[in-house]
């Protein structure tokens, strides 16, 4: 891509991202509940006390006055304070984000490892009885809801089979000294193995949960798109010059399927991050996801903005990265 | 002397809900080592399928039900897939009709010539540098070789940075690159502009002349297999109804199906003949077995052709599959 292309790229992003920021604030704007009645609940605060409440979050300002104001402290990485935890709303999300970064590309990963080999098999055995298993559990992968699929997982792995863990990223006797703040990282950077392997079991049953819907849709393009690919001129022609089966499939095939499954897996990768606020429910998961939803029982205006804010930007960049990698595997396409 | 290639009573047939098509139904043809032999037919002949069942390229549900396939003397059809593959590309390569889907769009031309090489050759060296380079020689050699101008310089290129010329001439470079005895080339002219149709095959000529290998030329083009080829098989429904010389199958045409394909090309030397279509089309019911296979076409159609028709042989090695004429 050229540079110029990806300036105007970048510029597009801009304006997304603008677009963003304002449904953003207006939609909060606009959902039902007083926060400081929400906060001061039942209380016996005064009509001035809650005056002096609503100034002091000013609330009491004009709606645009107080959108500049948003937009202005976030590209300053400000997002004022938590009403409840009356603390910066950035350090709350710096402090979730690693569990839900750890999570999110845990799933990410087992997503690609099972859904691409699978998505191959299929193609290339179509209409066998593996293709077909695949294709039901796609069906199921997808249709099935996070929070009831997660809830089966529990009851099998954990409540009836003790094998895993149900709630938490680690357990309580494991200190493990941060660096990036990934625990399977950072346990391994401690040289503890023990650590390192609590961390892996606590992530397994919410993984599997949010990537298995992730997995299913992956499966799915690659195996279209090994099909499609199967059935192309260059394929015969690649088995005509005498090639092994593994180089055609791998070099001539898999090359080309690619193209629409990364594409695919990096947009879905936003999708794990929505998906997250359910499963990291479930599993008592200390990540941003659960802020979020504490957040929205509570009216807490800022955090939520400010979450909802990440999530739209992580997702609207990992479309941008879409983009990028679509034309890096194909040379065809020049943005 | 036997033949580079030899085909034997080759039956490919594709099993479908609507029954058993017969692709190729009987098919009885020699390539002598350095020949051009042109095979003639209309779409659905049969003369690619014959031709993919000879590389082991036969896609489900087809499959090659009788017959040998001798290739150098040897009974192919009866190799391991893995010793079948090693014929592939190095004894008997194979050209797509349309290079711009023969070629794969994500590998650049440098690597597709070169995996053919990669793939057979045991006369490489063996450390990774030299090897490298060796294979980079040779496809800079046969690239050239088939006209590739700067052939050297644009190895990194992608096919959709060529012209569709270049990418035929590309195509034909992976195929030869391990220089075979004998060159598929299939419908080589068909995807192509007129002005560089005869570039091409001028370019197939040269490079059998260059290799000393043989060609079978497939085409639905008579006129350019007169041209370019020494002998022709002309296909219909899956047979060969026809083969000789090439000069012999011009002077004196022998089946009606062939006389119909003299009939109907435009000539420039007799501009006041009409030219005259073969009515009807061929469909798979063509291919029943039990009676000539051009018979629901044939304005001699008479009773003795509702029975197999063997190929008669007028001398010459000119054969003949019908009754009905004789030249």
């Amino acid at each position: 891509m050229s540079p110029i292309k990806l300036l105007e790229r970048l510029i597009q992003l801009g304006f997304v991202l603008f677009g963003i920021s304002l449904i953003v604030f207006l939609m909060m704007e606009a959902t039902p509940g007083d926060p400081v009645e929400i906060m001061l609940g039942d209380s016996l605060a005064s009509a001035e006390q809650k005056e002096l409440l609503r100034r002091d979050m000013g609330l009491d300002r004009p709606l645009v006055a107080r959108y500049l104001h948003f937009v202005g402290n976030a590209l300053g990485g400000e997002f004022g304070q938590s009403f409840f935890h009356r603390r910066p709303v950035a350090d709350l999300i710096l402090e979730r984000l690693p569990a839900t970064i750890e999570l999110t590309l845990v799933a990410m990963v087992v997503a690609v490892a099972v859904a691409i080999p699978l998505g191959i098999i299929a193609a290339v055995h179509r209409g066998g009885l593996l293709d077909r298993l695949a294709s039901v559990g796609a069906m199921l992968g997808v249709s099935m809801p996070g929070f009831w699929f997660g809830i089966l997982l529990i009851m099998l792995f954990a409540v009836r089979l003790h094998l895993l863990p149900v709630a938490g990223r680690i357990g309580y006797s494991h200190e493990v000294p941060a660096v990036t703040g990934l625990l399977l990282v950072d346990s391994l950077i401690a040289l503890q193995p023990a650590s390192f392997l609590a961390a892996l079991g606590h992530l397994v049953l919410p993984a599997v949960t949010l990537g298995l819907a992730m997995a299913a849709i992956l499966m799915r393009v690659t195996r279209t798109a090994m099909l499609e690919v199967l059935s192309q001129d260059y394929m015969t022609f690649a088995e005509a010059k005498g090639l092994s089966r593994r180089r055609i499939l791998v070099r001539h095939g898999l090359k080309n399927a690619l193209i629409p499954t990364v594409t695919v897996a990096a947009i879905e990768t936003g999708s794990l991050l929505g998906g997250n606020m359910i499963v990291e429910t479930i599993f008592a998961w200390p990540g941003l996801g659960r802020l979020v939803v504490e957040a929205i029982f509570a009216r807490n205006y800022p955090v939520v903005q400010a979450c909802v804010l990440f999530y739209a930007v992580t997702y609207v960049l990992l479309n941008f990265v879409a983009d990028v990698l679509y034309t890096v595997l194909n040379p065809k396409v020049r943005l | 002397m036997t033949a580079l290639l030899a085909i034997e009573g080759l039956q490919t047939f594709f099993a479908t809900p609507a029954g058993e098509i017969r692709a190729v139904d009987g098919i009885d043809l020699e390539v002598a080592a350095g020949e051009c032999l042109g095979v003639v037919g209309e779409s659905g002949s049969g003369k690619s399928m014959a031709f993919l069942s000879v590389m082991g390229l036969v896609r489900r549900p087809g499959r090659v039900v009788a017959g040998r396939i001798l290739l150098q003397g040897e009974d192919i059809l009866g190799l391991a897939p893995a010793a079948r593959r090693g014929l592939r590309g190095r004894v008997i390569a194979m050209t797509m009709q349309d290079a711009l889907t023969a070629l794969n769009p994500a590998l650049t031309v440098g690597e597709q010539v070169a995996e053919t090489l990669e793939a057979h050759a045991a006369d490489l060296p063996t450390g990774r540098a030299a090897r490298r380079r060796a294979v980079r020689a040779r496809v800079v050699e046969i690239l050239g070789l088939v006209g590739l101008p700067d052939a050297g310089r644009r190895l990194g290129d992608y096919p959709h940075q060529f012209s569709g010329g270049m990418r035929q001439r590309i195509m034909i470079a992976c195929a030869l690159v391990c220089r075979p005895r004998i060159l598929v080339a299939d419908e080589p002219t068909t995807a192509l502009d007129v002005t560089v149709q005869a570039q091409i095959l001028d370019l197939i000529g040269d490079m059998r002349r260059e290799l000393g290998m043989a060609v079978v030329l497939i085409s639905h083009d008579l006129g350019v297999v007169a041209e370019r080829c020494e002998r022709v098989a002309v296909f219909y429904a899956g047979q060969v109804v026809e083969t000789g010389a090439v000069r012999d199958i011009l002077d004196r045409p022998a089946h009606p199906y062939t006389r119909g394909l003299l009939r109907s090309i435009p000539r420039l030397d007799d501009p006041g003949r009409r030219i005259e279509p073969i009515p009807g089309q061929l469909t798979p019911a063509d291919a029943r077995p039990g009676r000539c296979r051009f018979l629901s076409r044939c304005a001699l159609a008479a009773p003795p052709c509702r029975a197999d028709i063997a190929l008669a042989d007028l001398g010459r090695g000119h054969r003949v599959r019908c009754v009905r004429l004789r030249p």
